[in-house]
């Protein structure tokens, strides 16, 4: 076969210029050394990885070096690096990197990652892996740069979009690309005009609901791979799915992306503590929650029953985050003497103003000072954040908020801020993907989110790679409340907290529960009773241990 | 590469370009930059710049390394090398780029004071790399003599032992090319092409194979398109880039070498022999 042929003539040309100039010549010994070292630093196989040699200060652990030596050799550089939460993948796609570059097949990078993510990625590649990455912060940056690290959400953005679109990269990788699992949002057609030729994508959560997701994925990284659009909806949609199919799809994923478990790594992990804390509401507290609880299917205002579910799971958390939501309906509502503001609005403003006090934040008061350590609080409410903040304060507590809208440097700021002065740290969801924070070993789940793979992505930020202590997870829970019902009755029965991370988006996508966070919402709000709830969630639960058991099964075959 | 050939590989490095060298022990060794090196290696122009604009006096840095990783001495202050550290690879390229361009004349010690005519000899050192999405490397050595177009492989470990010289030595002359540097690098060239045409060629097969094979799916995934957007045309570009066998010659160093035509053949047979 005719191969193409490329003649670098540059020494050519600065060779001639030499002879008519007769000089200046090289040192015979600096002649003789530079044919050593390109004789030594010679690559002179296609299979094999190089960059662990250039590496002295990393000890790359075995999955992590098989992943890069499989994408790299038998990937074409294409793949989606999907392991569980904590196994590295920042340190496997630092690999791949360094291996292009080492052999000379990539110069320009674009690193995509969340914005809290961009300076420990920068630091990260100059300190393990000696790669000059740069973060974003100047637009000249772009073109004068050779790797550079940005959220995507500035790099989608004019004036930088213009130039980013212009460059010609090597090689693309996106951090959390679960994100793109939408193929309508801003950022997936930003990335989808990317130039990609070499290109990574890390996400712990390949599949957190829909298999359209993994469809979504893949065609970014190789259109065509799981067919087109039609051709993948007739084969895969739920109505004609079977096993066979299945298999087909799993293998067809399985040639662009690469999962380990925790488990099959071999890694001695510490333990999980898990500790279920119920709190009791003051008397002021459970009038309120039950307010809101009589207004359920009294047809009051139709809209208003997702409302009414998101006021119950506020009442949890705390008096303020309910005031938010409702100061938002009332601002909503156009009429401000609406039967609604009349029968529901106002009468709850009346009793929120009443509760004295906050049972939970006493609690966690308590734990706090009997943990005596660095603390993690998770919160799903910002109201209830700054709340927590204020408390804790009152008592002589110092902690540092974090949430997703921080600028980078910020974010920064509060997790150096975490680490080095103040005992507790209280993050909103936003704060819970991305960020290391394995000098810390005990987390508080002030509320619980709906979605089980939330979860595992906040305990993931502690109990990774590096922790080296056991890690202590408090689950505070109101008794006789929507809250307790998640936690008793869903995420205790499928050992959610126990459980290695991973297993359960497998499961979830098995199962086809499209959506589990609707799922549950459903249930708990159409239910008419505690019974009714009992029965559905009991449903729910069986069906995930099932298929857990037929999982094992499989495994053992 | 150890580090104790990190450590000689300095050495020399910094000897051949005329530094001194302040201490050594097995662990560290410090140099004294020439001015000429301060430029090359500590990347501070301004400083140069301002030095040569107001006549102060120059103070080229001094540097030390430390080669070896076990080595534990606060009061040493260096900067630990390693293979893979920056500021090793920096000295590699700066290796590639003062020791690009060769011409020496062998020392002949001759008894009696004859002419003694020496040959030029056109050396190559070239790089070939098989490229796809994947690499390998392989380096030629080549030499081409002037006058009567004979080529010879491994040329670099034929001379590497001699006694060369910047200068000609007394009763020694040079005999006049018949074939100039540009064709004799053109004849290297071709002599390449030809040796690498005779390689298998089933990576670029395979290479290609999967080429096509993307190069499908993308026209699948945009076949029920009316029409075809721009991202069509990208991806297939971007395809190409990363797929296409390629084979690039690189020249790493060369220049010219006048050799007695007897230690030639001496060393040729040598080589043969072993």
């Amino acid at each position: 076969m005719k191969v193409k042929l490329n003649i670098d003539e540059t020494w050519e040309a600065s060779f001639s210029t030499k002879l008519e100039q007769d000089g200046p010549w090289s040192a015979w010994d600096l002649y003789k050394l530079a044919y050593e070292i390109e004789d030594q630093t010679l690559i002179s196989e296609f299979e094999g990885l190089q960059s662990p040699k250039h590496l002295a200060d990393l000890t790359p652990l075995p999955h992590q070096l098989e992943v890069a030596k499989q994408v790299v050799e038998t990937m074409n550089g294409k793949a989606i690096l999907a392991d569980e939460v904590g196994l590295g993948k920042t340190i496997e796609a630092g690999l791949i990197l360094k291996e292009y570059m080492i052999r000379g097949l990539v110069k320009k990078v674009l690193i995509l990652v969340p914005a809290s993510l961009v300076s420990q990625w920068a630091m990260e590649l100059n300190q393990k892996f000696y790669i000059p990455a740069v973060p974003q912060r100047k637009s000249y940056v772009w073109d004068q740069c050779d790797i550079v690290v940005s959220s995507i959400d500035t790099a989608k953005r004019s004036p930088h979009r213009e130039i980013v679109l212009e460059q010609e990269y090597d090689l693309i990788i996106i951090d959390e690309a679960h994100k793109l699992k939408n193929n309508k949002t801003k950022n997936y057609e930003f990335v989808q005009s990317l130039k990609k030729k070499f290109c990574l994508l890390l996400t712990a959560t390949p599949i957190q609901n829909r298999i359209e997701e993994i469809f979504n994925l893949v065609s970014l990284l190789k259109p065509g791979h799981l067919g087109n659009k039609d051709y993948f909806e007739e084969l895969f949609s739920a109505k004609k799915r079977s096993l066979q199919n299945d298999e087909h799809l799993k293998e067809l994923v399985n040639k662009v992306m690469i999962r380990n478990r925790r488990h099959d790594t071999g890694i001695e992990w510490t333990k999980r503590i898990v500790q279920t804390i119920p709190v009791e509401f003051s008397p002021k507290e459970r009038e309120l929650y039950d307010a809101i609880t009589s207004f359920k299917g009294n047809g009051l205002h139709p809209s208003s029953a997702f409302s009414i579910l998101t006021l119950q799971r506020e009442a949890c958390s705390s008096r303020e985050a309910v005031y938010m939501t409702l100061k938002n309906m009332l601002e909503r509502q156009e009429d401000q003497n609406s039967a609604l503001t009349e029968h529901m609005i106002t009468p709850l403003m009346e009793l929120l103003q009443q509760v004295p006090q906050n049972a939970k934040a006493e609690k966690v008061l308590e734990l706090v000072q009997k943990i005596d350590d660095k603390v993690i609080i998770f919160t799903e409410y910002r109201a209830t954040q700054l709340y927590l903040q204020w408390y804790l304060k009152q008592h002589g507590i110092t902690s540092v908020p974090f949430r997703g809208g921080f600028k980078r440097g910020k974010k920064d700021w509060m997790k150096q801020l975490f680490e080095n002065h103040a005992q507790v740290f209280i993050a909103t969801e936003a704060g819970g993907e991305g960020i290391n924070l394995q000098f810390c070993h005990h987390i508080i789940n002030y509320d619980l989110p709906w979605n089980p793979m939330r979860l595992e992505q906040r305990i993931g930020r502690v109990h990774r790679l590096g922790q080296k202590h056991d890690v202590h997870i408090y689950n505070l829970a109101i008794q006789h409340t929507v809250e307790e019902h998640i936690l008793k009755l869903l995420y205790e029965k499928i050992n959610l907290f126990e459980r290695v991370v991973g297993e359960l988006d497998d499961i979830l996508t098995k199962l086809d529960l499209k959506n589990i966070e609707e799922h549950i919402q459903d249930i708990l709000f159409h239910s008419r009773s505690e019974g009714e709830i009992k029965i559905k969630m009991e449903n729910l639960t069986s069906i995930i241990q099932y298929e857990d058991s037929e999982e094992d099964q499989h495994a053992a075959n | 590469m150890q580090q104790t050939d990190i450590h000689q590989f300095l050495k020399r490095y910094f000897l051949a370009n005329n530094c001194s060298i302040v201490t050594e022990t097995p662990s560290y060794l410090t140099v004294q930059l020439t001015i000429e090196l301060d430029k090359e290696l500590m990347n501070r122009p301004f400083y140069w710049h301002y030095i040569e604009k107001t006549g102060g006096e120059a103070t080229p840095a001094s540097l030390t390394f430390i080669t070896d990783p076990a080595f534990e001495d606060d009061s040493v202050q260096g900067e630990r090398i390693h293979f893979g550290s920056p500021r090793l690879h920096q000295i590699f390229a700066s290796t590639q780029k003062l020791g690009g361009f060769i011409h020496l004349y062998e020392q002949v010690a001759s008894a009696q004071p004859t002419n003694q005519p020496l040959h030029p000899w056109l050396a190559l050192n070239i790089k070939v790399s098989y490229k796809c999405d994947r690499k390998k490397d392989e380096l030629l050595s080549l030499g081409i003599n002037l006058i009567n177009g004979q080529i010879i492989e491994s040329f670099h470990e034929l001379i590497i032992n001699q006694n060369l010289s910047s200068k000609i030595s007394d009763y020694c002359f040079t005999l006049s090319p018949f074939i100039k540097p540009k064709s004799a690098i053109a004849r290297l060239t071709s002599y390449v092409t030809d040796y690498v045409k005779a390689q298998p060629t089933e990576w670029a097969e395979k290479a290609q194979e999967r080429w096509y094979e993307d190069l499908a799916l993308l026209d699948h995934f945009y076949e029920t398109a009316e029409e075809l957007p721009d991202i069509y045309m990208t991806e297939k570009t971007a395809l190409q880039e990363l797929y296409e066998p390629t084979i690039l010659f690189k020249f790493i160093n060369g220049g010219l070498f006048y050799i007695s035509p007897e230690t030639m053949s001496r060393q040729f047979n040598k080589t043969q022999a072993g």
